[in-house]
């Protein structure tokens, strides 16, 4: 039932932009109004949500190591995977930001046929990472709206993008890939029975939101052909905070627009704050040095032990006869109590 | 008796679906569509030994192949969450598969089958009490323990 | 028509893994802690029960408990709040673990395990959860709940296999510890983990062997390696200046095949001459503490330190021990430390400083090892070993929590002359887990720990039959324990040993006896007994 939940949510949400564009009112509302609500909850949410984890402390030191430690100078260590220096960890968690490093262990490529054959887990990893870069590259390219004049990277990274030159519009890489590869993890989610079990609510609801949104930018961009002219005045006039919808956007950009702002208000809340968390990891943002430099939790509670003194108080006769030596002189006073550091 | 690799391929097959069918419907593609012997051994002790089973039941019913075979599959499902009838019902199984791809389940067949599920039940037996020997032994070495 | 049989559905889809029920059945759980056990180390809520009871007798105000004190760690723990909130569930773990792939409970997904504890968390903890409940993936918190908890928090080894492949680092031995920790607060333990962490806090060890055993034991296993060598070996206890305090897991000195491992480490410490001692008031290495709380660690693990300053030692040197190196690598020197009162370790032989210790100033004994044999300081004679065949099993912690891969390699490969690697995917990092770990390796709990230990066993079947490996080392207590009831079920035939036994078979000491069998006793294959005799025992 979440899936089904999941997709009437973003339906919905999609059906009140669509209508909502339609009316004079609602476009205000839309293109005025939401969208700075969004960003306002946006921003207090990411910050919150990071400022939460950050404020708790990391009281242990608990990398998860998965290479070679650093020990003599005539064994190689593995200065990646399991990082003795801050650049080591640097490395790892580029490697783990960038690459996936950790969810690229689970594939074995094959190669079949003359081809390479990467198992299920390969492709969960590989459409992960295309969607991830796909998304981050269409984010850049929204740039174009926010910023004029254009900059450099954008118009390249557009022309990179478009680089069959398939169509007119041309047709950007990042679209189809983007869509494919969550077009992929969606099917996986339903497919897989384990997968299928694990999943929740918010796991679908992510897939279809992002979806919803790559389809209505598509059909903007190569179907009802909408001005992007009127889109980037819109914009323009929100980043500078004197908002003004023009005419001519069309349901579909109103959809969209809501949609994303559905999105910006809802990541804060949700399991999608991984994009902030992977930072914070503490089985991977800290270098295996824990017995080469002390680490230092701040609440290092003292605890009841269990004292030598007590110890030998009470096995003291049984110390002697097996002549082991004992250090209190006869008739000491009582032994120490509650260990406090 | 001479029937085809083909067939007994085909037996194997079928069997070896009904027989993971016992498991939670979540790990059932993992079981059948995993074939790295180590990151899936259930699922490869599983393949395997009903491939020997079914190759030798319609074939030369060599008990240097079958005993290890039976050995290994029965072994693992003792320790799982299975009662005694669930852990051999695979022996069973065979009957409707074999129904189903031959047709029809010779007296003969039969009788192997008859064979296997005895061969089966004894294993079974002999790992339970392997386990509860095995307890006992751990237990013994506790006691020795000075702390009891 | 032939006789249909009545086809039973034997399919047992779970369904939905927010039910939280669960059936308790003996040989496949750990039973209570005895209430004595409790009261020893003042834990609340000591009293009769067992899991398999309808009413577990848990306090009145269990539930303000248990959620208190997940709010109390949420704010102490960064890594808890962190992995209750980034999962998405991607499924990458799921066939990481060990149990999962030995009983095919879809709950025992490193990632459902963890959802037991965040559904939870959800619930009370977040906005959504609070708003929209199930919806939000929430669930309320019943017995039922803790029952789960109990269940599947009992059948997680903490080895952390899952977390080497989960995309954000994910550590289910962290979750485990919360639940334990959470389990403990309204007195749901289990009496493997918390009767050796009472032994431990009284008498200084999990055996709760009292100091005059202790000195009868290492007395015994001191004879014996004299015997064994004709060299007079004499084990110094609770001696003050030595330079370096020697600690190991109780079971080295009580245990088998542990024993055998504890005479090389004697044999090696005599032939070298190491100014050493051993405590009986640290006579623990291991920490059952790691398995029920964080405070529980640190009250065991305090001893180590203490009494190294006692002792005035200038460093401290660990036995072969899996958790109890979790222990010293990452959590000692927070704890208890800092060891200002000791010196950065360097190795008398050699001279080599252990840069990678200079603050815990604790080194394994493998890599102290390891070091003696890279400066050729050891007459070795690996054919005295030819009558094995061996493996290496890398144990959870020294692999996924040191990276200590190549040491004991570096000491297997001088010290026998037959040794094949497990395939690739189930060794160093990605090592499978004896299924026993984490206070699980109780009889009780045998078949459980067979389905856990299956993919272990299945790769020692491998190189069993691949190249007749009928010896598989370890360095960790806990494996050496439960790793030969596993094998014998699994793999008959493989037997189980420590690094430092085929150390102590090798090593040819100077003035040392004809030596004919290895510490076990059993005879050198023919030709290493003949080669080995011979050759005049020398060094520098």
């Amino acid at each position: 039932m979440n899936e089904i939940y999941a997709l009437l949510v973003v339906l919905a949400i999609a059906a009140a932009g669509l209508a909502g564009g339609q009316m004079s009112f609602g476009r205000i509302a839309l293109a005025e109004v939401i969208p700075y609500a969004a960003a306002i909850l946006f921003l207090a949410g990411f910050c919150w949500r990071i400022m939460r984890w950050a404020w708790a402390p990391v009281p242990f030191h608990i990398p998860v190591t998965c290479g070679q430690q650093k020990s003599f100078r005539w064994i190689r260590a593995a200065k990646i995977d399991n990082p003795s220096t801050q650049w080591g960890v640097l490395a790892r968690m580029a490697a783990e930001i960038l690459l996936f490093r950790s969810l690229f262990r689970n594939s074995r490529a094959q190669i079949g046929g003359g081809w390479l054959i990467l198992s299920e887990s390969g492709a969960l990893w590989l459409s992960a990472l295309a969607f991830h870069w796909a998304l981050l590259l269409i984010l850049l390219r929204h740039l174009r709206l926010f910023l004029e004049p254009v900059p450099a990277f954008v118009n390249a990274l557009e022309r990179l993008d478009s680089f069959f030159q398939l169509g007119a519009p041309p047709l950007y890489l990042s679209d189809v890939v983007v869509i494919a590869a969550l077009g992929y993890l969606l099917i996986r989610r339903f497919r897989d029975p384990a997968v299928r079990f694990i999943s929740l609510f918010t796991d679908y609801f992510g897939l279809f939101l992002l979806l919803a949104i790559s389809v209505t930018g598509v059909l903007m961009r190569y179907f009802t052909r909408i001005d992007v002219l009127n889109v980037k005045e819109l914009a323009l006039g929100l980043a500078a905070m004197r908002p003004q919808a023009p005419q001519g956007l069309g349901p579909i950009f109103f959809a969209h627009l809501l949609l994303v702002c559905a999105l910006a208000s809802y990541l804060p809340f949700s399991k999608l704050m991984h994009m902030g968390g992977i930072f914070l990891s503490p089985t991977r943002n800290l270098a295996n040095n824990s017995r080469s430099r002390r680490h230092i939790n701040p609440w290092n509670h003292p605890v009841k032990t269990h004292t030598y003194p007590e110890w030998e108080k009470e096995f003291r006769e049984k110390l002697q006869s097996a002549g082991i030596p004992v250090e209190i002189a006869e008739g000491a006073g009582d032994a120490g109590n509650a260990r406090t550091n | 008796m001479s029937v085809s690799g083909a067939v007994s391929e085909i037996v194997a097959e079928r069997w070896v679906e009904r027989t993971l069918a016992a498991y939670p419907a979540e790990i059932l593609p993992f079981l059948s569509g995993e074939h790295d012997r180590f990151r899936n051994p259930v699922g490869q002790v599983i393949q395997e030994s009903l491939t020997t089973l079914a190759r030798e039941l319609l074939g030369a019913m060599d008990n240097r192949a079958t005993a290890p075979a039976i050995d290994a599959l029965v072994r693992m499902r003792a320790v799982q969450d299975f009662s005694p009838s669930a852990a051999l019902r695979f022996i069973f199984d065979l009957r409707p598969v074999i129904a189903e791809v031959c047709g029809e389940v010779t007296p003969q067949l039969e009788s192997r089958i008859d064979e296997l599920a005895l061969m089966a039940f004894d294993r079974y037996l002999a790992c339970r009490e392997q386990i509860a020997s095995l307890r006992e032994k751990e237990l013994r070495v506790r006691a020795l323990s000075p702390a009891r | 028509m032939p006789e249909t049989l009545v086809q039973i559905e034997q399919k047992a889809p779970r369904g939905d893994w927010r039910d939280p029920h669960v059936e308790f059945r003996k040989g496949s759980i750990c039973y209570s802690a005895a209430a004595k056990n409790l009261g020893a180390l003042s834990l609340p809520n000591p009293r009769a029960w067992q899991p398999m009871d309808a009413d577990w007798k848990l306090p009145p105000d269990w539930k303000r408990i248990v959620l208190d004190g997940m709010k109390e760690r949420l704010k102490k723990y960064r890594s808890f709040r962190l992995f209750m909130d980034i999962c998405v569930r991607c499924g990458a773990c799921a066939d990481k673990c060990h149990f999962y792939l030995g009983s095919a409970d879809p709950k025992n997904m490193p990632v459902v395990r963890a959802e037991l504890m965040r559904s939870i968390y959800r619930r009370y903890f977040t906005l959504t959860g609070r708003l929209f409940g199930s919806l939000a993936g929430g669930r309320e918190l019943t017995e039922d709940v803790i029952k789960e908890w109990f269940y599947y928090f009992y059948q997680c080894t903490e080895c952390r296999r899952c977390s080497v492949f989960c995309p954000y680092g994910i550590d289910t031995a962290e979750i485990t510890m919360m639940g334990r920790e959470l389990l403990n607060l309204i007195g749901c333990n289990t009496n493997w983990v918390l009767e050796p962490a009472a032994n431990c806090f009284r008498t200084g060890n999990h055996l709760g062997i009292q100091p005059h055993g202790f000195k009868d034991s290492i007395d015994f296993a001191a004879e014996e390696a004299s015997e064994i060598t004709g060299l007079d070996i004499e084990v110094p206890i609770n001696r003050k200046g030595a330079e370096v305090l020697f600690v190991m897991p109780s079971a080295d000195y009580f245990g088998t095949p542990h024993y055998y491992t504890l005479l090389g480490y004697l044999m090696l410490f005599r032939e070298i001459g190491l100014d050493y001692t051993v405590s009986a008031y640290a006579s623990e290495g291991g920490n059952f503490g790691l398995f029920s709380s964080h405070e529980m660690m640190k009250r065991l693990n305090a001893k180590i330190y203490d009494e190294a300053r006692r002792l005035r030692v200038k460093w401290i040197l660990g036995g072969e021990c899996g958790h109890m190196w979790r222990v010293l690598h990452q959590y000692m020197d927070t704890m208890n430390g800092p060891a200002d009162f000791l010196e950065v370790p360097v190795s008398p032989i050699t001279g080599t400083v252990f840069e990678n210790a200079r603050s815990t100033r604790a080194v394994h004994i493998c890599e102290f090892t390891a070091d003696l044999i890279h400066h050729g300081t050891l007459k070795l004679d690996p054919r005295r070993n030819d009558h094995w065949i061996a493996t290496y099993h890398d144990s959870c912690n020294p692999a996924r929590a040191m990276g200590l891969l190549e040491e004991p390699r570096t000491i297997l490969k001088s010290v026998c002359r037959n040794f094949h690697e497990m395939p690739e995917n189930t060794i160093r990092e990605q090592t499978f887990c004896c299924g026993s770990g984490a206070g699980l390796g109780t009889d009780e709990n045998l078949e459980m720990r067979l389905r856990g230990g299956f993919p272990r066993a299945n790769a020692v079947k491998y190189v069993k039959e691949k190249h007749g490996v009928n010896l598989l080392t370890c360095i960790c207590a806990i494996d050496k324990a439960t790793l030969p009831t596993l094998l014998e079920y699994w793999v008959p035939g493989v037997e189980v040993a420590g690094v430092h036994e085929l150390l102590g078979n090798a090593l040819v000491m100077t003035g040392e006896k004809e030596r004919v069998a290895d510490l076990r006793g059993e005879l050198f294959a023919p030709e290493a007994h003949s080669v080995g005799s011979a050759s005049e025992a020398s060094h520098a």
